[in-house]
């Protein structure tokens, strides 16, 4: 089994499919790609990709404060490694960020419009600026390999104890910047996680993370290109975090015990079993293995414990970052396997990215080398067949690409168009109106509904000749046989004079298709066969079909469904209520001097007080029979929750 | 000279004049329900709605114009600030789509296009436009029982307190905003609890933005401090190991 291969074909293969996800983020935008919605305004790609991302990174200046500043020359081998994945790490954060940000080409605002009362503005700021010292820091390495650049790279040597001590100086800030993020949201933040020292634990646990990620780095490429691990170096990582893990334990005990909420962790609550499980894997677990010091030096237990604490200081950022405030908010986020995969995508890529560098620069101190990266080694030509096998160093990388394009295809295709065209808008059912000659109609059953008193109406057209002009989608539909029924009944199914609105306009806000196809072949319906509407000898499809006009010579369609350009959809409810209502009362409001308010919302869509019919005395005396209100008892506000 | 709304409780009818004034005003298109909206009503094309409570009771829920609001606050480049006048406006042209005042917001108010590919936040911004003229937002306009009024912030104090006091009994003795999270433009006068108008707990009465500030000062500290330190720890460690140099020296000498 070659590790290397499958390792980036895997990683290909995410990053094709985060690919196909991101394209379709940047043409439909956020709400349809994600679950994000106005009560959980982040997510994942803050909580995990940013806030845990930005932790992850922390290796890079816990390294270089070790390996510069306190002159631990032992950590050599360590110190390229991690710079070069604190590097990646920033820059895959900047790139959530891209993806995350509703107006991603604004990003570069922050240089210009200062606003320092805000810790974003400052992590901003600081993950700028950071990330350029680290490629500084980290751009000697490649420099190496071109002779041409010498001065720079000489240059950059020169200065890189300035450059070790602003990336450490600059880190101390965002790091536990990205704590007091939160500072000001006490409202939403379980107690057991809000603390004015969130800054502070916030700096602790990322050097612990720090000192974990490169363990598990190191770990994991060397496990990768089949190398011995470095267990000697890293043993001493793993007692040194044991202090910094004892350290942030004490400060949170102690802040938790001081604010007197202990017993909030045994409450019982889904929240306290996250927080013991989150400081359990965080924290206790790994502490105590690494503190024996034969478990310290044993790569099983170095593998367990760097996990453990990664997964759990991350876990850490995503409680803060939106996990632990779904009991105030009241929400429940999940997020959608989209966010899942532009999560993963990013790592995949900054993983490449990784393997790239340490197989083309000299990062560790021998540099590995894939197998299938060694063309001059493969064959080009097969002699005993006599056939061209390709150019080996394109063949070595097809199959990589075919696995990109591949995911890429299947991630376009998996992605439901249905909701990315939906605009999300939801597909209600509309209820249909109650009442008798005067409607209560209430399609969304959402109490506000609007009265609308038949004959009332009737009356009113027979006597003032209106002749109605509805906009009907892109065309304008005009009936000006006033005094019949199909003024406003256009369209009515076979066997009835008058159909009700909601039997074709069945959806309250999209649009739905009423052709009953099936139902028009069945022997129980109008049994017709192929032919009688297909003109045979032709693909059976909308274009080949007769209109409907020829059979139900009465129906009255808009101009784009009568040609067959569009299918038999209806407008939505809303839509088809508000064309035919409003468009009329617009007219008419204009005319009558007397009742500007004809065609305004309010008129029509009234929320009446429990007890009161709501009728304005003028209609109510043209009525035959006292109407009272239908009462409806499924409206609840979500509210209601909270309230208790 | 700075302006506020007062809305009665019970003064209001559930009429949704103000609702349907605030969409002619800012041409606000008609709202469908989407997959990402709560359900108070507020949506991207609805900055004022109307909360429905048992007893016939109308909450007309609108931003409340914080005197030191959290969103402004936290805004990374001030694409949210509160004018002199009292309105908390927004500046589409600064805003990166952070959505960190949507966190930040103690009565959940921004909203966001999540269905535009150029989304921006939106929210009432007290028809700042026609206050800064001498007009009145459109919302207190459109109100046909003078249930939402508006005024100086001061004197709707000293009117909400003199209802009370006029009418014993009748309001529960508090006004909406005059306290939490530091004092808002927009009271309440109200019968029943408005607690619901914001996250349940821990609000408070001092303003938001003092939470992060103390964090937010000690930052050049933190910055300059670490460097110290760094350098300290850097410049003892570097004479520990000359020292150790030397004493071997001196002991390869002795030894030789």
């Amino acid at each position: 089994m070659n590790r290397v291969r499958n390792t980036k074909l895997i990683l290909w293969l995410i990053s094709g499919f985060a690919a196909a996800i991101a394209l379709n983020r940047f043409i439909f935008g956020l709400g349809v790609t994600t679950n994000l919605n106005d009560r959980t305004p982040w997510g994942l790609w803050i909580g995990f990709d940013v806030m845990g991302g930005v932790a992850l990174a922390a290796g890079g200046f816990v390294i270089t404060a070790i390996f510069y500043i306190m002159k631990r020359e032992e950590f050599h081998p360590l110190v390229k490694p991690a710079v070069l994945t604190a590097f990646l790490g920033y820059v895959a954060v900047v790139f959530s960020l891209l993806i995350d940000l509703g107006l991603p080409w604004n990003i570069w605002h922050m240089i210009i419009y200062w606003n320092p009362h805000s810790p974003l503005f400052e992590v901003g700021w600081c993950v700028m600026l950071y990330t350029t010292v680290l490629f500084l820091e980290f751009s000697p390495v490649p420099l190496e390999n071109f002779s041409r650049y010498a001065r720079i790279r000489n240059f950059l040597m020169k200065y890189r104890f300035v450059f070790v001590l602003l990336g450490i100086m600059l880190s101390t800030l965002h790091q536990s910047s990205l704590g007091s993020l939160f500072l000001i949201m006490p409202f939403k933040l379980y107690p057991l996680w809000y603390t004015s020292i969130l800054p502070i634990e916030f700096f602790i646990s990322a050097i612990a993370l720090g000192l974990m990620m490169i363990t598990f780095e190191s770990l994991l490429s060397h496990w990768i290109y089949r190398r011995k691990p470095e267990t000697d170096i890293i043993a001493k990582l793993c007692r040194a975090v044991v202090w910094v893990l004892l350290t942030y334990f004490l400060v949170k005990m102690i802040d938790i015990i001081v604010e007197d909420k202990f017993a909030m962790i045994f409450n019982g609550s889904w929240q306290s079993f996250l927080f013991i499980t989150e400081l359990l894997i965080s924290t206790i677990i790994p502490a105590i293995l690494f503190a024996v010091p034969k478990f310290s030096r044993n790569s099983k237990v170095q593998w367990t414990g760097s996990i453990m604490v990664i997964v759990g200081v991350v876990l850490n950022r995503i409680d803060i970052g939106g996990l632990a405030m779904l009991g105030a908010t009241g929400d429940s986020y999940t997020p959608m396997w989209t966010e899942i995969f532009i999560s993963l995508g990013i790592i995949s890529v900054a993983a490449l990215v990784f393997l790239f560098a340490i197989e083309h620069f000299n990062v560790w101190d021998i540099q590995p080398k894939e197998p299938d990266a060694l063309p001059h080694t493969l064959p080009s030509f097969d002699y005993s067949s006599k056939t061209w096998l390709g150019n080996p160093d394109v063949s070595s990388l097809t199959t990589h690409s075919l696995a990109f394009v591949v995911s890429f295809a299947v991630g376009m295709f998996l992605i439901p168009g249905s909701r990315l065209h939906s605009k999300g808008i939801e597909n209600v059912k509309v209820n249909p109106a109650s009442g008798f000659d005067t409607l209560f109609i209430n399609g969304n059953r959402d109490d506000r509904f609007v009265k609308f008193p038949h004959q009332a109406h009737i009356a009113w057209l027979k006597d003032h000749n209106v002749s109605l002009s509805i906009s009907y989608g892109n065309n304008e539909l005009s009936i000006n046989s006033i005094d019949s029924c199909q003024a406003c009944h256009h369209l009515s199914l076979p066997l009835e004079k008058q159909s009700n609105c909601w039997q074709c306009h069945s959806s309250m806000y999209t649009k739905t298709n009423f052709f009953n196809h099936d139902w028009h072949a069945a022997k129980s319906g109008a049994n017709l066969r192929c032919k009688d509407c297909h003109t045979p000898a032709e693909t059976r499809s909308l274009r080949s079909a007769k209109k409907c006009t020829t059979c139900h010579p009465s129906y009255k369609f808009a101009a784009e469904v009568k040609n067959g350009k569009e299918k038999f959809y209806a407008l939505s409810y809303t839509d088809a209520m508000h064309d035919l209502c409003v468009s009329c009362h617009a007219a008419e409001s204009k005319k009558l001097k007397d009742k500007p308010n004809l065609a305004r919302c309010t008129t029509c869509h009234k929320t009446y007080p429990e007890g009161s019919n709501g009728l304005p005395e003028s209609l109510a005396a043209g009525l035959k029979w006292k109407i009272n209100p239908p009462k409806f008892n499924n409206v609840i506000l979500p509210e209601e929750k909270l309230v208790k | 000279m700075s302006k506020g709304i007062l809305t009665d409780v019970t003064k209001c009818i559930g009429c949704l004049q103000c609702v349907s004034a605030c969409k002619e005003v800012h041409h606000l298109e008609a709202d469908e329900p989407r997959i990402w909206q709560k359900n108070d009503g507020l949506s991207a094309e609805n900055w004022t709605s109307i909360i429905t409570k048992p007893g016939n009771r109308f909450i007309r829920k609108q931003c409340r114009h914080c005197l030191e609001p959290a969103c402004a606050s936290v805004c990374p480049v001030g694409a949210l600030h509160k004018t002199k006048i009292g309105a908390v406006v927004y500046d589409s042209s600064k805003c990166l789509g952070c959505r960190y005042c949507m966190m930040a917001c103690p009565f959940g108010i921004p909203r966001y296009d999540w269905d535009k590919i150029v989304p921006h936040v939106e929210k009432c911004i007290l028809c700042y436009d026609k206050i800064k003229d001498g007009e009145q937002p459109a919302c207190t306009q459109a109100c046909p029982q003078k249930a939402t009024i508006f005024g100086e912030r001061s004197e709707l104090l000293k009117i909400a307190h003199q209802r009370i006091k006029e009418n014993p009994g009748k309001y529960i003795n508090k006004v909406w905003g005059e306290h939490e999270a530091g004092g808002t433009s927009v009271l309440y006068l109200s019968d029943i609890d408005l607690g619901f108008l914001s996250y349940p707990t821990n609000i408070g009465n001092k303003p938001l933005p003092d939470k992060t500030k103390t964090a937010m000062e000690s930052v050049p500290f933190a910055f300059v401090g670490m460097g110290g330190v760094m350098l300290g720890l850097n410049w003892i460690i570097r004479r520990r190991m000359e020292f150790a140099k030397d004493e071997n020296k001196k002991k390869d000498s002795a030894d030789e």
